[in-house]
């Protein structure tokens, strides 16, 4: 029996909103039609083909995960000092510094892109790439700065004075006291924001050049002009990948504790 | 651990970024776009805010953005509170369903609108087998709630999760020991308890649904614009610089505006 039959029957309305799309686009991706629609037109993999032999979607996806992978190094280059310096440094004014790092993320990612264009692209003259991992940097920064702090504001500062005291220098001490203790929570951060970098669309979406555009905004770009499934194949090759990193992500850290923040 | 110099040494790079990546592109671009200088932006966010094509854009905006709020706690509420309440088995496995639509992008997310909304689409054939025509569902304001309530509901249901899974249940079952009735305990206990997650849930939706792109470009198009859509097609279509920076600063204040608002509203302390 449902104890709670209204509460049941809102919390499924909200199951189908998030996931039935997803459900759709299976249906339409293995579709033997060359139209969107929903049941499928017979079964085949021609889509799969087609997307795979779509020369922009390769080289976007290339263009995503560099992107990805370097502003994420960078983040993390950046961010975990800072942390460090944040939790540890007992510093005037650290309430003011932290909000300063946390702050990109109050200004709409579609404005952040279209002050990098401007200012960084056209003004400097840059790369799209550049612009897009300064951007990407920019954008992961706070992810870093407060999950892989998360861990560290949870550990004891006393293992690091313990450590001083036994005669370790400050260097010694950070990388063998205050890194590992930062472990999961620089794991956490480093897979959200490579998610989060791989996902992006309104700050990626105006720093494009000759041949240069993000796997999102090009599979945006194409569904604005042609209605046939080859997006739906991309999609469902996405969520394949989306899968295996999750699963992996459980393994690792656990799936809810690094996405569910 | 460190020395008081070191620790400001760590922190220099970061700010170095932030300032150049940042701070300046940001600051400048909302000041005065390379082509303009101050006076323009304001005349144009002067434009912006008298044209009567354009008042309906914002209004859109704050209209969709409040709409989709209001239909992702309505729904997000309930499933955060049946997760609270479930066996930690099931709990885990729910949670993760509701949040594992997080990693897929917005165009995935977004594209079984497309095929569900659109003229030949699923819901279309239903409607025309029924004998009710073909109504136009894709390309209005009620696509664009549909395919935002979808994108933002993992972020309502995590954050009224947060507050809801410290609450202890025994407060609930206390209510209802006392002889409150099972929607009453739910009014005065449950519900009041969970007011901090919720307010986190909504002011996250309602920025998120303010400057979110892909989702409104795609199921509402050029026949229904909102800030965000109009600052890209003001820049990719009509080139107009100082104009889409006056967009930008429209957009950019409405969101702080109401994370200040939300700020103020939220108990000191409570978690974010």
């Amino acid at each position: 029996m449902i104890r709670r039959p209204f509460l049941t029957l809102l919390a499924a309305v909200a199951f189908t909103i998030m996931l039935g799309p997803v459900v759709i686009l299976l249906g339409v991706a293995f579709t033997a039609g060359s139209t969107l629609t929903f049941p499928p037109e017979g079964l085949s993999l021609r889509w799969f083909g087609a997307a795979l032999a779509y020369q922009p979607f390769l080289d976007s996806f290339r263009t995503s995960v560099v992107v990805a992978l370097t502003s994420t190094l960078f983040a993390l280059a950046l961010g975990i000092p800072a942390a460090v310096a944040l939790h540890r440094g007992s510093l005037p004014g650290r309430r003011v510094l932290e909000n300063l790092f946390l702050s990109p993320v109050i200004v709409p990612e579609l404005v952040l892109g279209l002050a990098l264009f401007q200012q960084i692209m056209v003004g400097l003259h840059s790369t799209a790439t550049a612009a897009l991992v300064l951007g990407h940097t920019v954008l992961l920064l706070p992810y870093a700065v407060r999950v892989a702090g998360a861990s560290l504001a949870l550990a004891d500062p006393r293992l690091e004075e313990a450590a001083r005291g036994l005669g370790a220098g400050p260097v010694r001490t950070f990388f063998s006291v205050t890194l590992p203790v930062m472990r999961p929570g620089i794991l956490s951060a480093a897979i959200l924001a490579f998610v989060t970098s791989l996902n992006n669309v309104p700050l990626s979406l105006l720093l494009t050049g000759p041949g240069v555009a993000t796997l999102p905004v090009e599979m945006l770009n194409y569904v604005q002009s042609s209605f046939d499934p080859v997006v739906a194949a991309v999609s469902v090759l996405l969520l394949a990948g989306s899968v295996a990193v999750a699963l992996v992500t459980e393994r690792l850290v656990g799936f809810t504790k690094v996405f569910g923040r | 651990m460190f020395r008081r110099s070191a620790m400001v040494a760590l922190l220099v790079p970061g700010l170095a970024v932030l300032a150049f990546g940042f701070l300046y592109p940001v600051a400048a671009t909302l000041a005065a776009p390379p082509d303009g200088d101050p006076a323009t932006v304001a005349r144009e966010t002067a434009a912006l805010l008298s044209d009567p094509y354009l008042l309906p854009v914002i209004a859109r905006t704050i209209r969709v953005a409040v709409v989709t709020t209001a239909a992702c706690l309505l729904l997000g509420f309930p499933v955060a509170y049946l997760i609270s309440r479930a066996p930690a088995r099931w709990a885990g496995r729910l949670l993760a369903l509701a949040i594992f639509p997080l990693m897929l992008n917005t165009v995935v997310r977004t594209y079984g609108w497309l095929v569900l909304l659109g003229s030949n689409g699923l819901i279309s054939d239903v409607s025309a087998a029924l004998g009710l025509g073909r109504p136009q569902l894709l390309y209005t304001e009620t696509a664009i709630n549909l395919g935002l309530v979808q994108l933002f509901l993992p972020i309502m249901i995590l954050s009224c999760y947060s507050s809801l899974s410290q609450q202890d249940p025994r407060l609930e079952e206390a209510a209802r020991g006392l002889g409150a009735s099972p929607g009453r305990a739910f009014r005065q206990v449950v519900l009041p308890l969970a007011m901090p997650g919720a307010l986190v849930g909504c002011t996250l939706v309602f920025a998120g649904a303010v400057t979110a792109f892909t989702t409104p470009q795609l199921l509402g198009g050029a026949r229904e614009r909102i800030l965000s859509t109009l600052l890209y097609s003001r820049v990719n279509v009509s080139l107009d610089w100082p104009a889409a920076s006056a967009v930008a600063l429209v957009m950019t204040v409405l969101v702080l505006a109401v994370s200040v608002l939300s700020g103020r509203l939220t108990p000191k302390g409570s978690a974010q």
